[in-house]
């Protein structure tokens, strides 16, 4: 056997292999941290309150019971894993007993909707505006977003947010800077609903889509602009094919295929949640669960993000590992 | 290249549109479809809910606390309000009368009021008491069922309206874990749990309510939660108070500080619970219509807690009184006041919080006691109290902040509070070489060469005001040659608090009922028999690990006598001058919760001229502001 189908095995087992030292470590380094979950757990319900030390002590017994965490590590690491191949992670500690599924899969919509969105349109947005500063590198319109796209991809985040908030929150208070709906709006497939959710992703798409835009415009830019200089564009020029076809079939479709990959990796990265939008703009998404459930020592829940993350950034590689022999000739299937 | 500009042009109109398209709907982060007139928004401070739709308040970490429902919508045997109260800081709220116990408190008795009934039309009663303590003991993982197996041996119900409590061992303060402080042991409903198999995992969704308020809606994200005033209000506990004001409450997550501030200045957040000092000025200086607890500086509230350093007096170096004596001499209260609150602060120089009914109990009775006591060097004996401490710090505030300032003696006592220690390098000296250290080069040694090290633990980012407390604490101790360190703990300070993984850190093992002058909600807990080995977690809420023959009699003493008997307050003052001489703790200030309220729509929040309730809405005594707050026009 040899070919696509050795490539397609190899890569398979290669991301089955990635998989496992990526979750293995997750679980290591998450049952490794110095927070105990139970301890948390009683500080949060004994925190205002007078219990007597035996009753704590008590408590403490009956909640590691409770939570599972009795049992040798040997134990409770092929529990682990007897649990994940049911993609079963068990409860929450932080929001016992809900499963870390049901917590997971009810923020994924939201972040997924949002990431997806917003790192899709500032890539179109930053490539298409980048191929073109890099072709037509006279321009002043281009040159002009070039000097914007450097200007703007060094700030950091949390300070457009910041500034986003405050010129569309408070000085020109029109866009809701907090949540993902409006408040006692039933959630639903109506207009009412579906309208008041995006409006309450422009600010946190447009922060991101400000910051993303940067990298992918200069990232194209450079890349076109070492493209435009090799002998078969030049070949191209010299034999009369039109400024537009070079641009779109000899320039632009080789420099996207780095870019395609980094989209890949961008969308898988998509399941971590992008931690400080969520925080900035109170955005009920799987980076405001992750945060949470680290400070709270809640490894499960830690796990199931962290876990479909993994998958999520696999995945997405391996897709395009499995789709690059197919759309680039340079790349052999061997 | 007509083409790329008009690619451009229309991107440029596009993301102006995406921008003026909402123009139509200004209003932002307020309920829709509820008049705003009947609506009042609370911060729900423990942020966006994981488990929203969890209401099983018995169950551990099941849901929020803190989203209304144990403000409006549960209810309790008693409350002792930390401030003064609407009808003074005593209740009795589901009971009929004070706790009647038998001569050796080993039995309580308790009649319940009548004519109470719960949001689907069933009446409260004894059964209902009697469950919260059975269901619970029978499944030891709800929330009080531990605290419960081990106080309650039995509990009858003779009839409708009276309950009685067997003990399995004499305890003259059982009924403070149906007393609401923050919060309480709550009353289930009988005929809802005694129907469910498994109590810890079930939602109890949708509520039923024994508060004056139902669960109106909710966001399934914990975004925010909606409660509506039950028709059937007058049938409550609450009602004996008057009419509430609002409606509806809607508790929300608002978010990060700065938001919180854009929010109350767009008047679509009515009460916030807490943000940093830079941040109450900002509204105290923008927004006409914030109110704060204070009328003008330190504008917070103090809550009936204690920040101090807490020392691991397990650590061998710390073990040592004369020590922990010499690092309190060397601490400038002024500057910690003015790094910690940006001199917002309510400095207390006992183990009390100068807060609730306090002040007048412990801290002006004892401050004669305090002008004499006596700090032995080891060559001399000071005077270390400096009753004009608070005086100091309102003088070195009034060039900047004018008239803000109070003048008024009383005034400045009870903004900024009374006295502190002196700072006074030469006696922490002396103290120190008492203790058998040495100084070598600005830097202090112990006999056997080891320098004098300390790492003050704090909690970092989550709690910023005490982050940089201890950070000025730990310049102070260094330029005196102490080898202290930051030891910043972030999510592990609960984890490392219980461990004793630390030298000393900022917090407070001092929690008290704020309203009422009982020390034993936090002092029984420090009897020595509570106190963990090195390494083993330290139960509630001895951090400091201390032990003391002398504490011992205290705690055992106070066991003996009435929750109200006058000698309580002696054995408490006897309390803080063991403390004193001690110095397990360095006690700093009170804990400043700068809540501040929007009188755009509601006035007659709680504040200092008028203190009938702690303002801060997660408390459960905050329900006390709904029957006060009347519509502003």
């Amino acid at each position: 056997m040899s070919g696509y189908p050795v490539y397609f095995a190899k890569r398979l087992a290669q991301f089955a292999l990635v998989v496992f030292i990526g979750v293995n470590l997750a679980y290591f380094i998450t049952h490794a941290t110095p927070i105990d979950p139970v301890e948390q757990s009683i500080a949060a319900v004994t925190n205002f309150s007078g219990t007597a030390p035996d009753a704590i002590a008590q408590m403490r017994s009956s909640l590691r019971e409770l939570y599972g965490l009795t049992g040798t590590p040997r134990q409770q690491y092929l529990s682990f894993w007897s649990r994940i191949v049911r993609a079963d992670f068990g409860p929450s500690l932080s929001a016992f007993p809900t499963p870390v599924s049901t917590l997971v899969f009810r923020a994924l919509p939201w972040t997924v909707g949002l990431l997806v969105t917003s790192t899709i349109a500032t890539w179109i947005l930053g490539n298409l505006l980048g191929g073109l500063a890099g072709y037509y590198q006279k321009n002043r319109a281009l040159k002009a977003m070039g000097v914007i796209a450097m200007t703007l991809h060094p700030i950091p985040y949390y300070i457009v947010a910041f500034v986003l908030l405050i010129i569309f929150g408070f000085v020109w208070p029109v866009l809701p800077i907090s949540g993902g709906s409006a408040m006692n709006l039933p959630q639903g497939w109506n207009w009412a609903f579906i309208s008041s959710v995006l409006r309450h992703s422009i600010l946190p798409a447009m922060s991101l889509i400000l910051i993303g835009l940067g990298s992918w415009f200069l990232g194209m830019r450079s890349l076109v602009s070492n493209i435009v200089t090799e002998d078969h564009v030049r070949y191209a020029e010299l034999a009369g094919v039109s400024s537009r076809r070079i641009l779109v079939s000899y320039v632009m479709r080789n420099a996207l295929a780095p870019q395609v990959t980094g989209l890949a990796m961008s969308l898988g990265g998509i399941f971590n949640g992008a931690i400080i939008t969520e925080r900035v703009f109170g955005y009920p998404g799987v980076g405001t669960l992750l945060i949470d459930a680290v400070y709270a020592g809640d490894y499960g829940l830690v796990l199931g993000v962290t876990t479909i993350s993994i998958l999520g950034v696999s995945l997405g590689v391996l897709i395009i590992d499995l789709i690059y022999p197919l759309i680039d000739p340079r790349v052999q299937a061997r | 290249m007509s083409r790329i500009r008009a690619l451009l042009t229309a991107v440029c109109v596009l993301l102006s549109g995406i921008a003026i398209a909402p123009l139509a709907s200004f209003a932002q982060g307020i309920p829709q479809n509820i008049p705003r007139k009947e609506l009042l928004i609370l911060e729900n401070p423990e942020g966006t809910i994981k488990n929203a739709g969890w209401f099983n308040m018995w169950a551990i970490n099941a849901g929020s606390q803190s989203n209304g429902l144990q403000q409006s919508a549960l209810d309790t045997l008693w409350y002792i309000d930390p401030d003064k109260g609407i009808d003074g800081v005593w209740e009795n709220s589901l009971a009929a009368d004070k706790p009647q116990y038998n001569a050796d408190f080993t039995e309580m008795t308790v009649k319940l009021r009548k004519g109470i009934f719960w949001s689907d039309g069933v009446e409260f009663s004894s059964a209902d008491v009697a469950a919260t303590v059975n269901i619970q003991i029978k499944n030891p993982g709800m929330r009080f069922s531990a605290v419960l197996a081990g106080n309650v041996a039995s509990v009858e119900t003779p009839n409708e309206s009276t309950v009685i409590f067997k003990l399995k061992a004499p305890n003259s303060r059982f009924h403070a874990n149906f007393t609401v402080r923050w919060g309480a042991i709550w009353i289930l409903p009988a005929h809802i749990f005694e129907k469910v198999a498994d109590p810890l995992k079930f939602d109890f969704n949708k509520p039923v309510s024994l508060g004056a308020y139902v669960l109106h809606s909710y966001d399934p994200d914990g975004k925010w939660y909606i409660w509506q005033l039950r028709d059937d209000w007058k049938r409550t506990s609450l009602a004996k108070f008057g009419t509430p004001g609002p409606k509806y409450l809607a508790y929300v997550d608002p978010g990060p500080p700065d938001k919180r501030v854009i929010a109350q200045m767009n008047h679509e957040l009515d009460v916030i619970h807490d943000i940093a000092p830079e941040g109450m000025f900002t509204l105290a200086r923008q927004s006409k219509t914030t109110k704060s607890w204070f009328r003008g500086f330190p504008f917070g509230h103090p809550d009936p807690t204690l920040p101090a350093v807490i020392f691991n007096t397990q650590n061998e170096q710390l073990k040592n009184r004369d020590v922990r004596w010499a690092l309190a001499l060397l601490i400038d209260i002024k500057a910690v006041a003015n790094a910690s609150y940006r001199g917002a602060a309510t400095i207390s120089a006992i183990a009390v919080p100068p807060t609730g009914g306090h002040p007048e109990t412990y801290h002006q009775p004892m401050e004669e006691w305090l002008k004499t006591f006596e700090v032995d060097t080891g060559k001399r004996k000071i005077k270390p109290y400096d009753p004009t401490i608070g005086k100091q710090i309102a003088d070195m505030l009034r060039p900047s902040m004018g008239e803000q300032i109070p003048t008024d003696p009383k005034e400045i006592s009870r903004a900024f509070g009374m006295g502190w220690w002196k700072t006074d390098p030469q006696s922490a000296q002396e103290l120190l070489e008492k203790a058998g250290y040495v100084k070598r080069n600005n830097a202090w040694f112990a006999a056997d060469g080891k320098p004098l090290s300390v790492r003050l633990m704090v909690e970092g980012d989550l709690r910023p005001v005490m982050t940089r407390a201890g950070t000025m604490i730990v310049q102070l101790w260094r330029q005196a040659g102490i080898d202290a360190k930051i030891d910043v703990a972030q999510g592990t300070l609960l984890t490392r608090r219980a461990a004793g993984d630390f030298d000393a850190f900022i917090g407070w093992s001092v929690e008290t009922w704020g309203g009422h002058q009982d020390l034993s909600y936090f002092l029984d807990s420090w009897h020595s028999k509570f106190v963990a080995a090195p390494g083993q977690p330290q139960p509630l809420r001895n951090w400091q690990r201390w032990t003391n023959p002398d504490l011992d009699k205290i705690i055992e003493a106070t066991r003996k006598v009435a929750f109200d008997d006058p000698k309580g307050v002696e054995l408490g003052r006897d309390y803080v001058k063991l403390m004193a001489q001690e110095m397990p703790i360095i006690p700093l200030m009170a804990y400043n919760v700068f809540t501040a309220m929007d009188e755009t729509y509601w006035k007659g929040y709680p504040t200092a001229d008028d203190p009938y309730t702690d303002p801060v809405p997660n408390w459960g005594n905050s329900r006390y502001m709904f029957v006060k707050l009347k519509p502003a026009n």
